[in-house]
């Protein structure tokens, strides 16, 4: 499986009469880009808006991040399977991206109603609490859609995020024609057999015991969210964006999913310091022993058929994910397969572990900082001259959600907020360091 | 304590474990129909107060599922 990516650097955005990307600068039609967003009979309103770094701008309510990816040649479409798209296997051919910039989709729907499990973030473009997030670097084309209220849950968030993704497409389509100033061709070419042979087991949640559906909203692959047993994905089948979907937290969107630097390092040196067998993307919140010990074991048991002398852990959620997770490292040293464990750490505040069940097996950890911004002492977002999106933000105190004391209130959105209460950065994207 | 994840509960040092159903519903299982899930849910409860007046040296599971209250089994 070949895949050659074309990059096409996106260094700032305005409107204009026709969607280009030339040198760097893309031009957006707006009324063409809306017109394709329109068409969905469920969308009630639609706007697209532009945010830069530096700018003093808040983006509320932030359910994902999109990097602009089409395919020119091969099979499929970028993002398969998610809003009724093409489900074919995607990774080869030639795709086109528009690095250093992304589609945000904000809307206040939320991505299930049920759980307790909010849609909570938001970006700043300036000021320290932006230097915390990868957005904060990137160019963003903003996607504010409201869809018809009477519709159900999962109509609404299809139709949201379909909008966003046909900003996306309606943008990464004027590179179709025109000749990528970077490439770089991703293969798992054979390699020296002494290479150590790593995989990468890539922890997502399932929001399906919480939403009590088979498909809410979430991470998919190729389109489906629901529990289910061990995916073997090929690398270039994650470049192509067969993980994708809107989330709760900002560090598992999209655009992170996609540019996730633990992955995309494992990949570049493929070859030199070790031989990259795949991803292995593992579902997670199954609710009973039974299931979180099995999906463990299964785990384990197709890294060894992949040949896994090692393999690199990551999760992108909390709480009792956390066992099916710290199990299935478990599995695999038992079965001799060295593991690296990738995570952020919870709230030791009240003298509680920060690895909820910490098994002898995970002995080669490595801190992501904590889970929750109020252990990390994150101050409160002062006040912005501009508002994309919702002009108050409900902020839930006390709620076991939002963790940040009192009651819950709508407070604006242009003024000083509590910053969204967890900061899990699952893939290392952070700038953070300690003071010892 | 009544958990679905009952070896975990026993490894945190919890004394006395009854298995529950799953994480979202503990003491039941909805799928199952009003009657049926009351039952179920019965069963674990009354198998949780029939622990509490057994003497147990350590973390010890009782399984709802398994009829009487079975021989006490160490958590390693």
């Amino acid at each position: 499986m070949r895949l050659e990516m074309g990059s096409f650097p996106v260094r700032t955005i305005s409107f204009g009469p026709a969607t280009r990307w030339d040198a760097g600068h893309l031009t957006v039609d707006r009324a063409a880009a809306l017109a394709e967003v329109r068409r969905d009979p469920r969308i009630v309103t639609a706007g697209l808006d532009i945010a830069a770094p530096g700018d003093s701008v808040r983006i509320w309510p932030v359910r994902d991040v999109i990097e602009p990816r089409i395919k020119v040649e091969g099979p499929g479409q970028c993002y398969p399977g998610i809003c009724g798209r093409d489900v074919a296997t995607v990774g080869e051919g030639r795709t086109h991206r528009l690095s250093g910039m992304g589609v945000v989709e904000v809307s206040s729907v939320n991505w299930h109603d049920a759980g307790g499990d909010f849609v909570e973030t938001y970006l700043d473009m300036a000021g320290p609490f932006a230097e915390m997030y990868p957005y904060q670097r990137l160019q963003l084309l903003c996607a504010v859609v409201e869809p018809d209220p009477a519709l159900s849950d999962e109509s609404r968030n299809d139709a949201v995020h379909k909008a966003a993704l046909t900003v996306s497409d309606h943008v990464a389509r004027a590179t179709a024609g025109l000749t990528p100033p970077e490439r770089k061709t991703f293969e798992l070419t054979p390699c020296d057999p002494a290479l150590p042979r790593v995989a990468y087991i890539w922890g997502v949640h399932s929001p399906q015991a919480m939403s009590g559906s088979l498909t809410a909203f979430c991470t998919a692959t190729y389109g489906l969210t629901q529990l289910t047993p061990p995916w073997v994905l090929h690398p270039n089948e994650i470049l192509d964006g067969a993980l994708t979907g809107p989330y709760r937290t900002a560090f598992a969107m999209s655009w992170t999913v996609a540019n996730n630097p633990l992955f995309l390092d494992l990949y570049r040196r493929h070859g030199r310091d070790w031989n990259f067998l795949g991803v292995i993307v593992l579902r997670t919140e199954w609710t009973t022993q039974h299931e979180k010990q099995m999906i463990a074991n299964q785990t384990a048991k197709t890294a060894r058929m992949l040949g896994a002398q090692g393999a690199v852990v990551t999760w992108d959620a909390g709480g009792n994910e956390f066992i099916e997770v710290v199990r299935t490292i478990q599995a695999c040293e038992q079965l001799g397969i060295k593991t690296v464990f990738l995570t952020s750490e919870d709230d030791a505040t009240d003298g509680a572990p920060t690895m909820l069940e910490p098994l002898p097996e995970a002995d080669a950890i490595v801190s992501t900082s904590f889970f929750k911004n109020v252990t990390l002492k994150v101050a409160d977002p002062g006040p912005v001259s501009r508002v994309i999106g919702l002009e108050r933000k409900i902020v839930h105190r006390g709620s076991g959600v939002g963790l940040h004391g009192g009651s819950d209130s709508a407070l604006p959105t242009a003024g000083t907020l509590p910053p969204p209460w967890r900061y899990d950065d699952h893939y290392g994207f952070g700038s953070l360091s300690c003071i010892e | 304590m009544i958990s679905a994840i009952y070896t975990f509960a026993m490894t945190t040092g919890a004394n006395r474990v009854i298995r529950g159903a799953r994480i979202e519903h503990v003491c039941g299982d909805p799928s199952l129909g009003p009657e049926k899930d009351y039952a179920y849910g019965m069963r674990i409860v009354r198998k949780a107060l029939e622990a509490i007046t057994v003497a147990v040296t350590g973390p010890t599971l009782f399984d709802p599922q398994a009829g009487d209250i079975q021989e006490p089994s160490h958590a390693s």
